[in-house]
């Protein structure tokens, strides 16, 4: 005999006993009676989170004893006080030590959705957890055949209740189906690690239709599975030892529906409104809890003038007027002759211009919506990291037009690569620290700056220059962003009469630059994303900041988000390599990590000979030098065009965002392409500057 | 692969109701009207096999329970002695597989061995697995510098069911909501930071620890212990006579680094100072009131 046929029969023999006091007549009778149900359904489904069915449990034939629970109502008010969305109260006497007497006191305590979880088998019972004011029964279809399954589903449904129908196979859960069930119990755990397997529960649910509620019903414990069943796809979840053996019930259901929450929002569409602070799994706030408070006031105020259209004109009228937007696009007519001579693909190129902006890169959109926000924060003091210098000078050039003391960390070996931007940021009024600890990079410089803001976090902001670090940086250095992609949109249909383009490319290195001209055409299927990162000497060289390739960037937390990281087998973060310092970086936006696993954005990468080689393309074929870090999107234009003539596009429109200018690499292109002569390199050289390799 | 979280029949680890090692070190110097010493060193400098006899070597002399560092390389909550430190453990071949050897250590010795860690280390080791070799080890529980309760879920349910202590910090500029959700999802005790800041020796520390633990206390912490900052017995004191716990990081590994900062001082002179500090510590904090 198995347990289950073992707890069915003495649940039977059980009802027999109660059936001798109260009679199935006077069951029915008790049933039609009671208090009208509540209807369960709508509490077990909803957008915003993963309604938790926590279990007033004492024990379980598997694990033994678990909990006295002395005070079965006391137990179902926290739980109902934690957030639960409905209570299931086991009434087996025998191995899971419950009663009808547990749930008469719960059903007085509470006044969420109560489930009677029991080994149903009769009209009888039906009848009587109807009759004690149940909303919802459990079925289990490997106890019951098709005929008793539909029978009883039929019954509890006719006294308009809910029915949870628990299945472990597909085969139950095809039967479940056919019997009509709405509610069904999943159980996705894997026996042999125990931990939710989310491909068993897509195994498992994969067909079911939207209209059945799908409730993971085994193995939830903790934050962990609620986690993990959500982002399988279920909508509800039942938990029992977690909440019913922990020191604070509350606590611990309201944990429960935190991360269900949590999941729900991480994945809310459009995507090109979405707030964080998640992204899928990725995003976050992995910081020390000094920041917090300075987090939280950039959030609310950043969230403050968002919504004051006042904030909006001013920051408009100064990128009209002071940057010089909107930036260009611009036609590359004899560069996409260079791309049909390579790749066949008949394509129309467009630049969008970012390098015509003030400082010659994008990064003074950011740097511009920041600083106005230090302004309404009432902070003095602005700090910022830099890895080719654009956002630093940038930066400096905000803090210089508004009064704001500025001070730049940057690694000295970028300090070295950029020797020009260094001078040009100290000529606008910032002290610029070149920071020789660690690997002397912009990961470095981002370290010193964090170290910086949590000492002087009071007066100083930190006004990051990419979609990386904590919430609520990643969605707010977005939206300073997302001009550039609005604008080549509006300017690809008003200049050039074209409603979409097939694909847009922009170079990634934390991020900000492709977010910025990606994120208007997220929503839009038919434009083909592509993402390239900094390639180095090739992703088997070990020399590269390649995140996303397999066999390189592993899921982290690094400096304050979680996302793919290019780490050591011990959680190290590795040395990363590219001639383009703005690339030059261990880990990537939270969100670019997103749309790689959902698949929105094809991420590649080009190599330095590839980015420099695409750098002189452009330069030759339109008179238009591009920085070495958007030479990676122009290089990638190429393996983009492939692409698509791969997925069949004859003739394709494509916006390559030109992220910056090339004046601040000519030195490093100069000795990349002979066009100095020796003695000077030589030069270059002894005064360490413009060297293009890592130390 | 097999799964550690379970029980011999194979079903999950439920709740761990062992109880708390920190909290029973902290009963026991409440009862005796004295605040405890915490210690912290990273393990693995300057190598691994000094790192072990150097955690021996506080336990001996004075301090009641150790952080165990585990040397990170982007640690952006630290000053330049644990950087030096750090980098120098990760040069010498530092591995978090055997910072549970440094853990059966100090509880070898006596004390009550504490881990903290950047939050990066312990994910990439696996959360469980961390939890599982860690209490295998004799550990009490962790400080998490860079996790805050609200991103803690993996880690609050691991170290349930293993019933290890989880340690967060707070710091002065905190708001009150913030103290209570740390207090809260706490376990063992929290940290209070003396001041706004990178770890490091401070010449003067001002008045806003006492009113952070006093605020934390409030907010529902049962023990607090303050750090960041505290070098001198004499600091030691005066922070013991109203936290639950001193904590002193940069001054006791200053004593294992060579004058030039940057390099290890000879081993038998480290240890030596090492020790002498220790004592001087613990004779400042154990006589607080």
């Amino acid at each position: 005999m198995s347990v289950l046929d073992e707890l069915v029969a003495g649940a039977l023999e059980d009802q027999h006993t109660r059936e001798r006091t109260v009679s199935l007549e006077e069951v029915k009778q008790a049933a039609l009676a009671a208090p009208a149900p509540i209807d369960a359904m709508r509490w077990l489904k909803r957008a915003d989170g993963i309604p938790v069915i926590a279990e007033i449990k004492r024990a379980s034939p598997s694990k033994g004893h678990l909990s006295d629970i002395p005070d079965p109502a006391a137990l179902a008010r926290e739980y109902e006080q934690g957030g639960a969305s409905a209570i299931s109260v086991l009434t087996e006497g025998r191995r899971f030590l419950g009663s009808l007497d547990d749930f008469d006191k719960v059903r007085a305590a509470v006044h969420i959705p109560l489930l009677r979880k029991d080994f149903i088998i009769t009209d009888y019972q039906v009848y009587e957890a109807r009759a004690h004011g149940a909303d919802l029964v459990l079925l289990i279809v490997a106890a019951l055949d098709d005929e008793k399954l539909k029978h009883l589903l039929d019954l509890a449904h006719e006294l308009k209740m809910t029915v949870l129908v628990e299945a472990h196979t597909r085969e139950e859960i095809e039967r479940a189906r056919k019997a009509g069930a709405k509610v069904i119990g999943i159980n996705a755990r894997n026996l042999k690690n125990l931990r939710v397997d989310v491909n068993k529960y897509n195994e498992l649910a994969a067909d079911l239709p939207d209209d059945v509620i799908k409730v993971a019903e085994s193995g939830v414990f903790g934050a962990v599975e609620v986690e993990d069943y959500g982002r399988a796809g279920a909508d509800a979840v039942l938990v029992g030892e977690g909440v019913a053996t922990a020191d604070d019930h509350e606590l611990a259901v309201e944990r429960l529906v935190k991360a269900g929450a949590q999941v729900k929002a991480s994945e809310s569409t459009p995507l090109s409104e979405h707030q964080g602070p998640y992204w899928g799994q990725f995003g976050g706030r992995y910081v020390p809890e000094a920041l917090i408070t300075a987090l939280d006031e950039l959030e609310r105020v950043y969230n403050e003038a968002k919504a004051d259209p006042e904030f909006h004109k001013e920051f408009m009228t100064l990128q009209q007027r002071y940057v010089g937007r909107p930036s260009p696009l611009t036609e590359a007519p004899r560069f996409a002759q260079l791309i049909k001579d390579k790749t066949g693909l008949d394509a129309r190129i467009f630049l969008k211009r970012e390098d015509l902006n003030h400082t010659g890169a994008h990064k003074i959109n950011n740097a511009l919506g920041q600083a106005l926000l230090v302004k309404r924060m009432g902070k003095t003091r602005v700090i910022a990291e830099t890895g080719a210098g654009q956002h630093g000078v940038a930066t400096a050039t905000v803090c210089a037009m508004m009064g704001l003391k500025c001070r730049i960390y940057m690694g000295q070996i970028d300090a070295r690569r950029q020797a020009l931007n260094v001078a040009r940021m100290r000529m606008l009024g910032a002290e610029v620290v070149e920071v020789t600890l660690g690997d002397r990079i912009l990961k470095d410089a981002i370290n010193e700056a964090l170290r910086d803001w949590v000492t002087n976090v009071k007066d100083t902001h930190y006004l990051l220059g990419t979609v990386a670090g904590p919430h609520p940086f990643p969605a707010m250095v977005r939206d300073f962003q997302k001009i550039i992609g609005e604008e080549a949109k509006q300017q690809l249909q008003d200049w050039y009469g074209i409603d979409h383009p097939d694909a847009v490319c922009a170079c990634v290195g934390g991020g900000s630059n492709a977010i910025g001209v990606m994120n208007a055409f997220l929503d839009d299927e038919r434009v083909n994303l592509y993402g390239y990162e900094a390639g180095g000497n090739g992703p088997e060289s070990g020399k590269h900041a390649i995140r996303f390739a397999p066999g390189t960037g592993q899921l982290g937390m690094f400096q304050g988000a979680k996302s793919y990281l290019l780490e050591t087998d011990e959680g190290q973060t590795l040395d990363t390599y590219s001639i383009s310092a703005g690339l030059d970086y261990a880990s990537v936006g939270p969100e670019h990590a997103w749309l790689k696993d959902i698949g929105r954005v094809n991420y590649s990468w080009a190599t330095d000979e590839e980015a420099m080689n695409a750098f002189r393309d452009l330069s030759q074929t339109e008179g238009i030098i591009p920085a070495i870090e958007s030479s990676h999107a122009v290089a990638g234009a190429y393996k983009a065009a492939a692409d698509l003539k791969a997925k069949g596009y004859d003739k394709a429109v494509m916006i390559i965002n030109i992220s910056g200018r090339g004046d601040k690499d000519m030195a490093t292109a100069g000795k990349w392409f002979g066009y100095l002569t020796d003695d000077q390199a030589k030069a270059l050289e002894v005064t360490g500057a413009h060297g293009n390799t890592v130390a | 692969m097999t799964n550690t979280a379970t029980t011999p029949s194979g079903q999950p680890l439920g709740i761990s109701h062992k109880p708390s090692q920190t909290e029973a070190m902290f009963a026991k110097f409440k009862a005796a009207n004295k605040p405890a010493f915490i210690g912290y060193l990273p393990y693995g400098f300057p190598n691994p096999d000094v790192s072990l006899e150097a955690l021996k070597t506080m336990v001996e002399h004075g301090v009641d329970a150790v952080e165990i560092g585990l040397p990170y390389s982007d640690p952006v909550m630290d000053g330049p002695v644990i950087q030096a430190a750090s980098s120098i453990a990760l040069k010498n071949g530092e591995t978090i597989k055997r910072v549970f050897e440094a853990v059966e250590t100090v509880a070898n010795a006596g004390g009550v061995p504490l881990v903290m860690s950047y939050w990066n280390l312990i994910y990439h080791y696996g959360v469980e697995r961390f939890a599982t070799d860690f209490e295998n080890a004799g550990g009490a529980g962790l400080i998490t510098p860079d996790l805050i309760p609200d991103e803690a879920g993996e880690w609050i349910e691991a170290s349930d069911r293993h019933g290890l202590d989880r340690v967060f910090l707070v710091s002065p500029d905190s708001a009150d909501e913030r103290l209570e959700t740390v207090a809260k999802n706490a376990r063992g005790f929290v940290y209070a930071a003396a001041r706004m800041g990178v770890t490091g020796e401070r010449a003067h520390l001002d008045a806003s620890p006492e009113v952070l633990v006093e605020r934390t206390r409030k907010a529902g912490a049962e023990n607090v212990c303050v750090g960041i900052g505290v070098s001198t017995a004499e600091q030691g004191a005066k922070v013991g006579s109203y936290a639950d716990g001193v904590i002193v990081g940069s001054a006791l590994v200053h004593t294992l680094l060579a004058d030039d900062n940057r390099t290890a001082r000879d081993t038998a002179e480290g240890l030596k100072l090492l020790a002498a500090k220790s004592e001087e510590l613990a004779e400042g904090i154990h006589n607080a009131r």
